[in-house]
């Protein structure tokens, strides 16, 4: 009887509606988020594969969050159906137990309630094989990872909530409470969340998640790319407990229900829905009215007819709370991210976190409310009543339109308002209301609005809901897939795009809105007439062949219908017309393809002139004015160059960059090849360039902003916050940062593998004629007029020298103090500027208005660097240190010579109210700064390695000057980020994992992060002096030095004759390996000393592993000095305890014990406690002491 | 008056519903008389502008019914045959909408309208319960609310008593009869005795045609004397129907009564019967003159 009853229940289901659409909604989730690149589901996917078990089974975690309000709606529809539909007597009469009752209904809406979820699986499966995804990214099929996700994750997550919320809609008996059930055990879950974040909670936190989603993220932290591609997680360790925990959980809380409910206590008679009248009504006078046909007023009618149906819908109410669950947690959790460290909540990011968590439910509930309200009468068999009112087809069509907007619009508006809540709530005050109204309520809005007309125009149309739904998705994914492998990236043919628009607080939307707007125009006007059609072909009555169809058209098109289609047509393609003339005629467009072509030809055909020697620079005078109203640089270039070579040069080569317009004038050169496609040009000397020969050549740099284009190519030219580099003049030779870098692309284009940089060589002379800048160029002159509207202030490198008003213009000429590398930046806008001068260098903060949050910190860390490299490295050279603000078209900070850029949407929206903070912006600046000696003093040779003398340098440089600032005990917090990072980043590598030795450019995940613990540590062990007094000596031989230049080998060999004898292993351990560490305390215990002092007793435990590139790890003995200590208990918000004691052990052997005197009782205690070793689990180095009962107490 | 000239309809799949349909409804109730699947449920759709015929015209009054369609449906009360309603709307809400859509737009006017026809319809205790939790008689006469509010000029009721108790369907009639006398009423129906009590005029309908028009009591003059009744056994019954005009045969106590016609006196038991509708409509149906 009992699985009866399941098995109807499961039936009653199989046959419903809502089963299938929770599960497609689950399904086109995952499938959006694994197949494309614009979804996210949870958080976004690295670089395994897109199917590997890790994927799999992390969605299967997550995904019980979001289907919580799914199971709610079937059990509580189990548990309680027959009492909202009155049959309940009929069901209670009869005589089944008690048991069968609950369990089956029970059973049957539970098992019912995983099917959404197999969605998971059923998206990832699918989108393997759709024809626009990377065969690469995609392994084989690891069925066992699907089956884990369904019995480890979904059954028993779904088998606890589904206890709970049956159990409660069993005993309450009403819809409500189950549903406000539902939602409390969501918030509860949020809510523990924050309580449970903090790192030390770790294990707890995994036990207790009835989700499971910590104790996943707990086991998987560390996981590296092949493991997660490989490994599935099952019924093991730590997740077998939580696993039995909360199932334990659900049987006991259903058992509570079982007993509390009882068929004759409480089946009291509920009043029956709607009982029939007995009294005959009274014949009573009619009232009068009068009929008047005023169709606004039946929109309005009708509109809130169609709004308060879907709004009282359980399908909607479940799609809306999902989707604000995906996007109000992820506002309030990444509002304020960063480098474990808080950015303000900025507007544009809450806008980007809104955009990626919640419009994919936006689109769902288009999709899906479109076809139900186009065939609700024909569906609920209303139309014959509807159909045959005096009301025209305009009012069905526009009210159940304007329906759906209004509840995208609420959707949105709820967005909004957590958004400014959750601003309000961190304190941020500067509400953009203007930004979240022209994004969310403007853009965004418009393009809803255009798929809402486009899916009712198909529905309209079909000739029933299905064949509708199927054409209208088909539409749509085709719309966004198609274009690309057509090579057509044109706006005007995929329906609904527009160009993108990025606000930064400097140019607002300036240099992008005006395409968007007529974009915008050109596809109203096309959705207008796709709903001048939707009414025209409205369905109505039983028209049951195309020929009645037009007839009835034929009928409607009259009176103002004609005159409005003729007037959207005409201005739908005269808009099309000017954005033809602009983006094709003024401008050139460019095909997603023919970028990636051009890149590839440049290299195949010019790749072979890389090693050629060139003239070199030796000297530039800039003259540039700049234009911000009309977007435009002008620039005038004089360049000297000479041949540095024994013999003669013939030629000279450039390398142009595509977005300008350059002419180049040699003299006694002549222009032998022009390669316009791939901007390469070859001049011939008609007397060849001497030996030590030096010549003079000018050049002219035009950017080419006209009208509009399909994308905005050029975004360092803007209104306000022009940055653009000495790039865009011509370079000399090849370019090799113009290659493809994405191993795939290259693959496609018929390329080899990518030769990052040379390889290493020791003693190299030849090799080492360049550094890693390239160019042709050493160290160089540079003078520079540049002028800019009057309102804004213009920056080139080196000193003022004059500033002067001419022609309604503002000019400023700079030079260079001291000769630098040959890569200089150029800027302008309408900055406030802060100046101070130390010790006769000026200082200098340009920023704008609105953000000056955080310039103090940036000034004091300026100097703070200043004094401590020019104390330890030696003088800085330039007269001046700038940093310069601009806008968030990209987001970094860079060191040219005494001028260092910083983007808009770091650093200067960075959040630093709470003491335990990383300081990122006084981090960054130090950082920059260090750059000063490390990049524009030495520079590394052109080989592999190059970058651990200038970024891992720069590195070390700002970790000393924090330290100054925060004290040794503060910079374990940073290097827990630090290490972190480069746990998790190792995981992520596509190619060679390399040692710092030969670390290549793009590998920041070593230069930076296993940079910064690796030289803190050797710091810790040799001492800061012995570190700089091989910095200094490196500075001494090498800072602006004339080729060859430095290796890595040279800065290690520096290392090596200051490391004493015992620690000479740590060159090869740091540099020339990747070496690991599994550090762990098992035990620590503490005796209190007859003298009140404490005897602390560790027991820990010790691996060393060697990995290989791939990642594979060798265990090798430990023979390593390694710290030892324990902390006191910390002082109320604060993180860290003060160090009780602090020792440093030579460790032999993979077990040991430690005992050491503290003069109070630790709270934690342990091995490598301040995470200088890299670890692969650094969070298990101390334990909480516990204080054993001592011999003294004993007799006492 | 409406007027409907030649109406012919076939389906797609081959059926033909009308075949060349001329009427004449003056103003008052007309009945429409026929088996299921006459062709009465696609003639009235097609006057209730849901419908497009292949050839004909309907007019009322001035009014080019095929094409004037917006004239039409001011001036229309429609009852669908089989029709369902929203969810989650309560009666009144749903009969207030409709009202509205009918061009009762002033919101004052709408309430007292819509509250005396929801007590008219005795609806009025539960017109605050959703519409899906109505029986079927109620649902009935929330349809036949909807139908009559606005006071349509042209009113057309497709198998109005379905569902209704005896009471109820005098109710019915009774708020018919009231509203009909200076409106075109059309009544279609498969109860002769519907068409009997209410109609002045009517007409029988089967297989797209039109088998007869007038008033009831010219149809029933035409079989005076020519109808017999006999109560015979049922085992009987094959045999009777070959040997006679079987017009019915229903039971009365358990036995068969037959009415046959036979234009002269059968004898073999039968007694004379005085007509009525029923009679008149299985005859016609049966194609017997």
């Amino acid at each position: 009887m009992l699985f009866e009853i399941a098995w109807f229940e499961i039936r009653y289901w199989l046959r419903s509606w809502m089963l299938w659409i929770f599960t497609l909604i689950i399904a086109t989730m995952i499938f959006g988020a694994v197949g494309t690149d614009f979804i996210v589901v949870g958080s976004a996917l690295t670089n395994t594969y897109h199917n590997a078990p890790y994927v799999i089974e992390n969605y299967y975690t997550f995904i019980g969050l979001l289907t919580l309000l799914m199971v709610t709606a079937f059990v509580n529809s189990a548990a309680s159906r027959d009492f909202s539909h009155n049959t309940y007597q009929i069901i209670f009469s009869t005589p089944l137990k008690r048991r069968d009752f609950i369990l089956g209904r029970f059973l049957g809406s539970a098992l019912v309630s995983v099917i959404p979820m197999a969605g998971v699986s059923i998206g990832i499966l699918l989108a393997k094989y759709m024809p626009w995804v990377d065969p690469e990214r995609w392994g084989p099929v690891v069925w066992s990872a699907h089956l884990k996700g369904l019995l480890v994750f979904a059954v028993p997550n779904t088998f606890f909530i589904a206890a709970i919320l049956f159990t409660i809609a069993l005993l309450a008996r009403n819809d409500v409470v189950a549903f406000i059930g539902g939602i409390l055990l969501l918030t509860g879950y949020i809510v523990s969340e924050v309580f449970t974040r903090d790192l030390e909670r770790e294990t707890l936190a995994a036990i207790l998640d009835p989700f499971a989603i910590r104790t996943f993220g707990l086991l998987t932290k560390y996981w590296t790319v092949a493991e997660k591609n490989t490994v599935t997680v099952g019924f093991t360790g730590l997740l077998l407990w939580n696993r039995l925990l909360w199932i334990a959980v659900g049987i006991g809380v259903l058992a509570f229900g079982y007993f509390r409910f009882s068929f004759a206590e409480r089946a009291r008679k509920s009043k029956a829905a709607a009982e029939e009248p007995s009294a005959p009504a009274a014949a009573a006078a009619f009232p009068s009215f009068e009929l008047r046909q005023d169709n606004w007023t039946k929109l309005l009618a009708s509109v809130r007819i169609h709004f308060l149906g879907i709004l009282k819908s359980t399908v909607f109410i479940i799609i809306l709370i999902a989707a604000l669950l995906n996007c109000v947690p992820s506002v309030i959790f990444n509002a304020r991210e960063g480098y474990g460290n808080a950015t303000l909540p900025v507007t544009y990011w809450i806008l980007d976190v809104i955009a990626s968590t919640l419009y994919l439910f936006v689109l769902i509930i288009i999709t899906y409310y479109a076809g139900v309200l186009v065939w609700k009468d024909r569906d609920n068999r209303v139309d014959e009543i509807t159909d045959s009112l005096p009301a025209p087809e305009w009012v069905s069509f526009l009210s159940r339109f304007i329906a759906l907007g209004a509840m995208v619009m609420i959707i949105q508006f709820l967005a909004l308002l957590s958004g400014i809540i959750v601003q309000a709530v961190y304190g941020y005050h500067r509400f953009q209301f203007g930004l979240y109204l022209s994004q969310m309520f403007g853009r965004d809005l418009l393009l809803f609005i255009m798929f809402g007309a486009l899916a009712f125009f198909i529905h309209a149309l079909a000739p029933n809901k299905y064949v509708g739904y199927f054409s209208y998705v088909a539409f749509a994914i085709g719309n966004v897939f198609i274009w690309r492998p057509l090579n057509i990236s044109t706006n005007l043919m995929q329906f609904g795009a527009t160009p993108q628009v990025v606000h930064s607080d400097l140019f607002d939307d300036a240099p992008y809105i005006s395409a968007w707007r007529w974009y915008a125009l050109y596809w109203a006007f096309f959705c207008a007439l796709l709903a001048v059609a939707t009414v025209i072909f409205w369905p109505r009555g039983r028209q049951l062949s195309w020929r009645e169809r037009w007839r009835n058209a034929g009928l409607r098109f009259h009176g103002l219908w004609p005159a409005l289609t003729a007037v959207c047509l005409l201005l739908f393609v005269s808009a099309g017309a000017w954005i033809y003339y602009n983006t094709k005629i003024l401008n050139r467009s460019m095909g997603p393809k023919d970028r990636l072509r051009l890149q590839a030809e440049y290299e195949k055909k010019y790749k072979s002139f890389d090693s050629l020697p060139m003239p070199r620079v030796r000297s530039i005078k800039y003259d540039i004015d700049l234009l911000p109203e009309t977007r435009n640089a002008f620039l005038r270039g004089e360049e000297v160059i000479y041949n540095p070579y024994s013999d003669p040069l013939r030629e000279i080569h450039f390398s142009l960059d595509r977005l300008y317009e350059v002419d180049i004038d040699i003299p006694g050169a002549s222009l032998v090849k022009d390669d316009k496609d791939l901007s390469y040009r070859v001049y011939h000397f008609s007397e060849p360039l001497a030996p030590g020969q030096s010549l003079t050549f000018h050049f002219t740099v035009k950017s080419r902003n006209r009208g509009f284009e399909n994308s905005v190519s050029n975004v360092n030219i803007v209104q306000n916050g022009t940055f653009f580099n000495s790039t865009v003049g011509p370079v000399i030779g090849y370019a090799s940062d113009r290659e493809i870098n994405d191993p795939i692309e290259r693959k496609k284009y018929g390329l080899g593998e990518q030769q990052l940089m040379p390889a290493l060589e020791r003693n190299c002379s030849e090799h080492c004629r360049d550094n890693y800048l390239k160019g042709h160029s050493d160290w160089i002159d540079v003078e520079t007029v540049i002028s800019t509207s009057p309102d804004q202030i213009a920056i080139a490198p080196g000193s003022l020298v004059r500033e002067w008003k001419e022609n309604g213009r503002r000019y400023f000429d700079y030079k260079l103090d001291h000769s630098s590398l040959n890569f200089f930046s150029f800027l302008s806008a309408r900055y406030a500027v802060q100046r101070e001068d130390w010790n006769g260098i000026k200082l200098e903060v340009y920023y704008d208005p609105d953000h000056a949050w955080n310039v103090p910190r940036m000034m004091n860390s300026l100097k703070k660097s200043l004094g401590y490299y020019t104390a330890n490295f030696g003088p800085y050279y330039q007269k001046e240190a700038r940093i310069i603000e601009f806008p968030r078209v990209d987001s970094f900070a860079q060191a040219f010579a005494g001028t260092m850029p910083y983007s808009e949407s770091i650093g200067f929206i960075a959040n630093l109210n709470h003491p335990d903070d990383i300081d990122m912006v006084y981090y960054v600046v130090a950082h920059e700064m260090g750059h000063q000696w490390w990049a524009h003093q030495v520079v590394g040779a052109n080989m592999q390695g190059a970058t651990l003398l200038s970024e891992t340098m720069a590195q070390y440089s700002a970790l000393m000057v924090m330290e100054k600032e925060y004290g040794r005990d503060m910079m374990r917090k940073f290097l827990k980020y630090e290490m972190d990072n480069y746990l998790r980043s190792r995981g992520q590598e596509r190619l060679k994992e390399r040692p710092l030795l030969t670390v290549e450019a793009e590998q920041g995940y070593i230069h930076y992060r296993k940079g910064s613990a690796v030289l803190y540590y050797l710091k810790e062990m040799i001492g800061e002096d012995k570190v700089n007094a091989a910095l200094r000596k490196m500075i001494e031989r090498y800072a602006y030095a004339q080729p060859p230049y430095p290796t890595s080998w040279d800065l290690i060999d520096a290392f090596r004759e200051q490391i004493p004898a015992q620690y000479q292993y740590l060159v090869k351990d740091l540099f020339e390996d990747i070496t690991l560490f599994s550090n762990r305390t098992l035990e620590a215990t503490a005796h209190k000393r007859n003298d009140g002092k404490y005897d602390v007793t560790i027991a820990v435990e010790s691996h060393k592993f060697k990995a290989d590139p791939k990642g594979n790890e060798t265990e090798v003995p430990v023979d390593d000095w390694v710290d030892i200590g324990a902390f006191a208990k910390p002082e109320k918000d604060r993180k860290y305890g003060k160090t009780l004691h602090r020792e440093l052990v030579h460790v032999t052997q993979a077990h040991s014990t430690y005992t050491f005197v503290t003069d109070e009782l630790p709270d934690k205690a342990g091995i490598d406690p301040f995470l200088l070793l890299i670890d692969r689990v650094p969070d298990d180095n101390v334990k909480k002491v516990t204080l054993a009962a001592t011999s003294s107490t004993a007799t006492d | 008056m409406l007027a409907i000239q030649n109406l012919t309809k076939t389906y797609p799949n081959g059926v033909k519903a009308l075949y060349g349909v001329s009427l004449t409804i003056p103003e008052g109730m007309y009945g429409l008389l026929g088996p299921n699947g006459a062709g009465k449920t696609s003639l009235m759709r097609t006057v209730a502008t849901l419908q497009e015929p292949d050839a004909g015209t309907i007019r009322l009054g001035e009014i080019d019914v095929l094409r004037q369609k917006d004239e039409v449906r001011r001036r229309l009360g429609y009852l669908p045959q089989d029709f369902g309603v929203y969810p989650r709307i309560s009666a009144q809400d749903m009969l207030s909408h409709i009202a509205l859509l009918k061009g009762i737009t002033s919101s004052g006017e709408r309430k007292d309208v819509v509250e005396a026809m929801l007590r008219r319809c005795n609806l009025y205790d539960v017109r605050k319960k959703s519409l899906t939790t109505f029986s079927g008689g109620m649902r009935q006469r929330f349809g036949i609310a909807q139908a009559l509010i606005g006071n349509p000029q042209l009113l057309i009721v497709d198998e109005p008593t379905a569902g209704l108790d005896p009471g109820e369907r005098n109710r019915f009639y009774n708020l018919l009869a009231e509203v009909g006398e200076n409106v075109v009423v059309i009544l279609s129906t498969h109860i002769v005795e519907d068409v009997m009590d209410m109609c002045s005029r009517m007409a029988i309908i089967h297989l797209g045609k039109v088998l007869f028009e007038g008033q009831p009591a010219d149809a029933i003059a035409q079989l005076r004397d020519r109808v017999w009744r006999r109560s015979i056994a049922k085992s009987e019954l094959p045999d009777y129907e070959q040997r006679y005009q079987v017009i019915s045969s229903k039971l009365a106590a358990g036995r068969p009564v037959l009415h046959i016609l036979c234009a002269q006196t059968p004898g073999d038991g039968f007694l004379p019967a005085s007509p009525d509708l029923e009679d008149v409509f299985f005859t016609k149906i049966r194609g017997w003159n």
